[in-house]
């Protein structure tokens, strides 16, 4: 889940995938907008063929916490 | 076409002409649509002014909040169709926002989408005011929150009432200068005249995709009263980020976007190269697609060619919730580059100190039970913009930048710098603060305090000012995030009232 989610994170913002950990904020570290984020949220239904709840999603700050969600969604 | 006085002789209007087309369209489960016809719309929303009828709050104040739903639409409907008065509050609210403007809008009931159960479960506490608390998902009543379908069917039947058009019909809030949100009061009038004095010579039929926030007055006026005057077929997108798939469900011929909308397709477009622009516009948008509107905050001129290139027409308009909100727009036969559009028919436009003043028929009454601010915003009819521009002989606006403090972010949110530096002020370390708009998101530069740092031992002011943001940040609405920081070395410049120069 990890690397496929490190190469959706590089389409929507300019970091490198090596510098993306578990840890790192998606607004603060990886500078994300909401929009941002939203969009790429869209890319994720598709990739894991999941269906996202917006307002769920909207809590979520770190890569940790984005893993945890998606693979409870997935399940 | 015609233009309507009220939002009744809207619906009422369209029913007729319409009655078994299809007027809504909405997802239920994945990649299924069901469809609401004009006559289920009126009936169903007359069924809900009965509820206010028994209820005993006919002419009241009701507040409303959610995601766009039908549900949404049918109490919006059966409350301004009633003569009482609708409070649509954003659904993104923190809860303790939320149950204030409850409070401040003295609202006597609320009706609200199950996201908000947090909401439910404090709000009579915290609003005295509110007698009823509806949910619009609950399929039974309880002794706290009632269903909104069990209401609706145990009062089927029609509701029909004379409405004033001057009446008022609809608080609005939206961001203040001072950090307090204002209620911005419009009336049928208001509403009804903005959404239909323009002939904008579209077809019955019409399919139109909401993407926009409900609350937001340019997608109640245009989406949804206009869309509905012209018997189009409003389909509502259920969440932002499924915008690009639900482009190819419904197949929208036109949809309303806010410029950060429009860049984000126009970065994905400028990354295609050697597809035909044929392929990649059906691919994209659908081979129906053919004009977005643009408004709520200032667009990139450039896209409107790129866009072009695709067969898509973006038309430009200009306006505030103070004014219905349509001040201007441009039609795809009428468009002059560089502006952002003709004046609408039923309103005027003169310049003040450089300031655009607009009078009309969509001219807000005021701000809800703010009389200083009303007053400083509204002189004899006129309302004053806080846009610097001017008009040409034909009517033509042009905008050159704003007079007051307020940021407008690309998604067309507006944000009182003040409220930010106040909240952020709270903390010792922050001596000074400015607040603004760097290429469509907000940037606080701060000035600290040197002397209180050292006290305290504080070696990396940057990391602790950063930990005070990220704090911030995650109680904050997202468009109201700060997303960079300036730390400075010297005192602001100020200016004769020691207040810091803003420009």
């Amino acid at each position: 889940m990890l690397e496929q989610l490190k190469e959706i994170i590089v389409n929507y913002v300019e970091v490198e995938a090596e510098s993306i950990t578990m840890e790192s904020r998606f607004v603060e570290d990886l500078g994300f907008t909401s929009f941002d984020f939203m969009n790429m949220l869209g890319e994720i239904e598709d990739t894991f063929d999941i269906e996202v709840d917006p307002q769920k999603a909207g809590n979520i700050r770190t890569v940790q916490e984005a893993v945890d969600y998606f693979t409870s969604i997935q399940e | 076409m015609k233009m309507y006085s009220t939002i009744k002789d809207i619906i009422v209007a369209s029913e007729e002409v319409y009655g078994t087309e299809d007027a809504i369209r909405y997802k239920v489960g994945k990649d299924q649509i069901e469809s609401k016809t004009y006559t289920e719309l009126k009936q169903d929303s007359e069924s809900f002014s009965r509820v206010l009828e028994q209820f005993g709050v006919v002419g009241k104040h009701i507040a409303l909040t959610g995601p766009t739903s039908y549900t949404w639409l049918v109490t919006y409907f059966g409350i301004v169709n009633s003569g009482s008065v609708a409070i649509p509050l954003d659904v993104l609210l923190p809860t303790e926002d939320l149950c204030e403007l409850v409070e401040r809008s003295d609202a006597e009931v609320l009706v609200l989408d199950d996201v908000r159960a947090d909401v439910a479960a404090i709000v009579r506490e915290r609003c005295p005011k509110l007698k009823y608390v509806i949910s619009m998902q609950k399929e039974k009543n309880d002794t706290e929150v009632l269903s909104f379908s069990q209401l609706l069917n145990e009062n089927r039947g029609s509701f029909d009432v004379e409405i004033n058009p001057e009446a008022l019909c609809t608080i609005m809030f939206t961001s203040g200068t001072t950090g307090k949100s204002k209620g911005v009061m419009l009336t049928q009038r208001n509403l009804a005249e903005n959404a239909t004095c323009l002939d904008m010579k579209i077809e019955s039929g019409n399919v139109v995709l909401s993407v926009l926030p409900i609350h937001h007055a340019y997608c109640l006026s245009m989406d949804i009263l206009k869309g509905l005057s012209l018997g189009s077929v409003v389909c509502i997108n259920d969440s932002i980020h499924r915008m690009a798939k639900n482009i190819k469900l419904f197949k929208p011929t036109m949809i309303l976007m806010v410029p950060l909308m429009i860049e984000t397709f126009a970065k994905k477009l400028e990354d295609i190269i050697g597809i035909p622009p044929e392929y990649v516009k059906k691919e994209v948008f659908g081979e129906q697609l053919h004009t977005i509107c643009s408004g709520g905050a200032y667009m990139n001129p450039e896209y409107i060619d790129l866009f072009a290139k695709y067969g898509i027409q973006i038309l430009q308009g200009y306006g505030m919730t103070e004014c219905s909100p349509v001040i201007s727009t441009s039609l795809s036969w009428n468009i002059k580059k560089g502006t952002v559009g003709q004046l609408l028919p039923n309103c005027e436009a003169k310049v003040v100190d450089e300031e655009l003043w607009v009078r009309g028929s969509s001219v807000m009454l005021g701000y809800y039970k703010m009389p200083e601010e009303t007053k400083e915003a509204l002189q004899d009819g006129w309302l004053k913009t806080g846009d610097l521009g001017y008009v040409d002989e034909d009517g033509f606006v042009y905008l050159t930048g704003r007079k007051k403090n307020l940021i407008i972010t690309r998604n067309g949110e507006n944000v009182s710098p003040e409220e930010i530096e106040n909240k952020l002020s709270e903390a010792r370390l922050v001596q000074e603060i400015l607040v603004r708009e760097k290429e469509g998101l907000i940037e606080a530069e701060i000035f600290p305090d040197y002397e209180y740092a050292k006290l305290q031992g504080i070696m990396d002011i940057r990391a602790s000012l950063q930990e005070l943001i990220d704090q911030y940040n995650i109680g904050a609405q997202s468009f109201k995030k700060v997303y960079s920081l300036l730390v400075r070395d010297t005192e602001f410049p100020k200016n004769t009232t020691r207040k810091i120069k803003r420009y």
